[in-house]
């Protein structure tokens, strides 16, 4: 008898269907006319070895008679559609009463289609063959996503590489001069931001810091950010500015970074701390992160309206001098810290910050910032912080000041 | 939320009315409206701000970058009616040095004529 189409259409594919059924004589029948259309056919005596062999061989199709002992059909495909390696397994039950409300259990129970026992060979072929369209494509899904999967893991990893090399930029707690104390702590976000921060050494008694946020998430912003932390070495700005003044610094800075083509540029506080004059220089572009918590209590943000770097070549930044004394406390943070929402999207905010900066009062700096970055969790509502949070915390003691 | 954009001809300019988030997530729809506006020779574009929620830091620098691509081809662009929690972003960037915010057409328009 000549092959029709439908009859050809398993012959090059090499799919592998499973047989289960008690009766070796239906088995062997149904075995012999996919083997004729070209299907390597496996199969198994009832539910249980079933199982087995779909667990070993993972073939396109299982065909599942509905009565059997030990495990019938429906059992069969319940316990398939439960099992996380097997469940997206494509299954045809088989039953010789296909009355509605059958067929309904038995899809309701986990079969993707039916089977009459008293189908034509060519209905079979049909089934067969639609029920193996599905398996490929679901297989094709399913390699698709283990693809993205690979491919995502592999970004997170050099996500996470980036980020410990912007760790391994950044400055250690402790004295960073004589009569300076820091304590800083960084926690890039899961998207890696752009946030660094440093000290620049620039003599005994005058000592730079600066904390930058490059705009947009990604590695991108972060190589941008240590490409602008290479800039801002002492011996390059000696170069390039020829002078530790905070405005000239962001001045300068400004016409070396302009924007780029997709509109992204730095926010930066620079401050720079003269240890014998007790005074305090600063310059800000569009960063508002910076205050002055002094001894008396006071709290002094330096927001000053400004534009970010790369926004107007023209812009000439200026600095701003406060008086400072043996106590006084100076922090420089990312928005990341406080620009944090609840779960009714309400931000914990400066004011918040202030707040607890008060409470704490003059306890040690590494309680104030754990304190701080412990509230901001628990405002959030969990560990993992939307941006980068970057906290550089600077006391001037009095005990070791040098004189 | 995604960004809607229409834009309405004036005498001497073009009124791009925003409507949405200014955000990292329509960069590429803001930028390609504005982008059109500028190809046809548009002299000063005046955003409306007015039904603008958000501006994100992503946001801002679109601003300054759309600003400085006006600025080279001898245009302007003007800001209408910013919400109040925009105007705060905005001041504190010192964005209105770049982009001047008005609160009606009038004056938006005016400020163009002015500076002609």
């Amino acid at each position: 008898m000549p092959s029709t189409p439908v009859e050809q259409a398993g012959q090059a594919t090499g799919q592998t269907v499973l047989i289960i059924d008690d009766e070796p004589t239906a088995c062997v029948a149904m075995a012999a006319r996919l083997k004729h259309l070209g299907y390597r056919v496996l199969q198994a005596g009832d539910g249980k070895a079933g199982l087995e062999v779909l667990r070993r061989e993972r073939p396109d199709l299982t065909i599942v008679d509905w009565m059997m002992p030990e495990m019938d059909g429906p059992s069969f495909c319940e316990v398939v559609r439960q099992d996380d390696a097997l469940l997206s397994s494509q299954i045809l039950m088989m039953t010789s009463n296909d009355q509605p409300e059958q067929i309904a259990e038995g899809l309701a129970r986990g079969a993707d289609d039916f089977l009459s026992k008293a189908a034509s060979k060519y209905e079979i072929t049909a089934r067969v063959q639609a029920g193996l369209r599905a398996a490929g494509l679901i297989r094709r899904l399913e390699d698709v996503t283990a693809e993205i999967r690979r491919k995502q893991e592999a970004l997170e990893r050099e996500l996470q590489s980036a980020a410990r090399y912007v760790e391994s930029l950044l400055p250690a707690s402790g004295s960073i001069g004589p009569g300076v104390q820091m304590v800083c702590c960084y926690r890039p976000s899961l998207g890696l931001g752009g946030d660094l921060f440093n000290v620049v050494p620039w003599s005994d008694d005058l000592l730079g810091l600066y904390l930058l946020d490059a705009s947009g998430h990604g590695v991108s912003p972060a190589l941008r950010s240590a490409s602008f932390s290479t800039f801002l070495r002492r011996e390059s700005l000696l170069r390039h500015v020829g002078s530790s003044d905070p405005g000239a610094i962001l001045t300068e800075a400004n016409k070396h970074f302009p924007l780029t083509e997709d509109g992204h540029y730095f926010t930066i506080v620079f401050a720079t701390f003269d240890v014998r004059c007790q005074t305090l220089s600063y310059a800000t572009a569009g960063h508002g992160g910076a205050f002055l918590h002094r001894t008396s209590g006071e709290v002094c943000w330096m927001a000053r309206p400004n534009l970010p770097l790369g926004f107007d070549p023209s812009t000439v930044y200026g600095t701003e001098v406060l008086a400072v004394e043996p106590g006084d406390r100076f922090y420089v943070l990312s928005d990341g810290l406080y620009e944090v929402p609840d779960s009714t999207g309400t931000l914990w905010g400066q004011e918040r910050l202030e707040q607890l900066v008060r409470t704490f009062g003059h306890r040690p700096l590494t309680e104030v910032l754990s304190g701080a970055v412990n509230e901001a969790v628990r405002w959030l509502g969990h560990e993992q912080f939307p941006d980068d949070v970057a906290v550089m915390a600077v006391e001037l003691t009095e005990a070791d000041r040098h004189e | 939320m995604a960004m809607q954009t229409k834009e309405r001809s004036v005498q001497n300019g073009v009124i791009l009315e925003l409507v949405g988030d200014l955000t990292y997530a329509n960069r590429e729809q803001f930028k390609t409206a504005v982008e059109a506006i500028r190809q046809k020779g548009c002299r000063h574009l005046i955003l409306n701000m007015a039904e603008v929620r958000f501006v994100d830091s992503s946001g801002l620098g679109l601003l300054a970058l759309i600003s400085q691509n006006f600025k080279l081809s001898q245009g302007k662009v003007s800001m209408l009616k910013p919400q109040s929690y925009v105007r705060e972003i905005m001041s504190l960037a010192n964005i209105q040095k770049l982009i001047p915010v008005y609160d009606n057409e009038q004056d938006a328009l005016a400020g163009q004529q002015k500076a002609a």
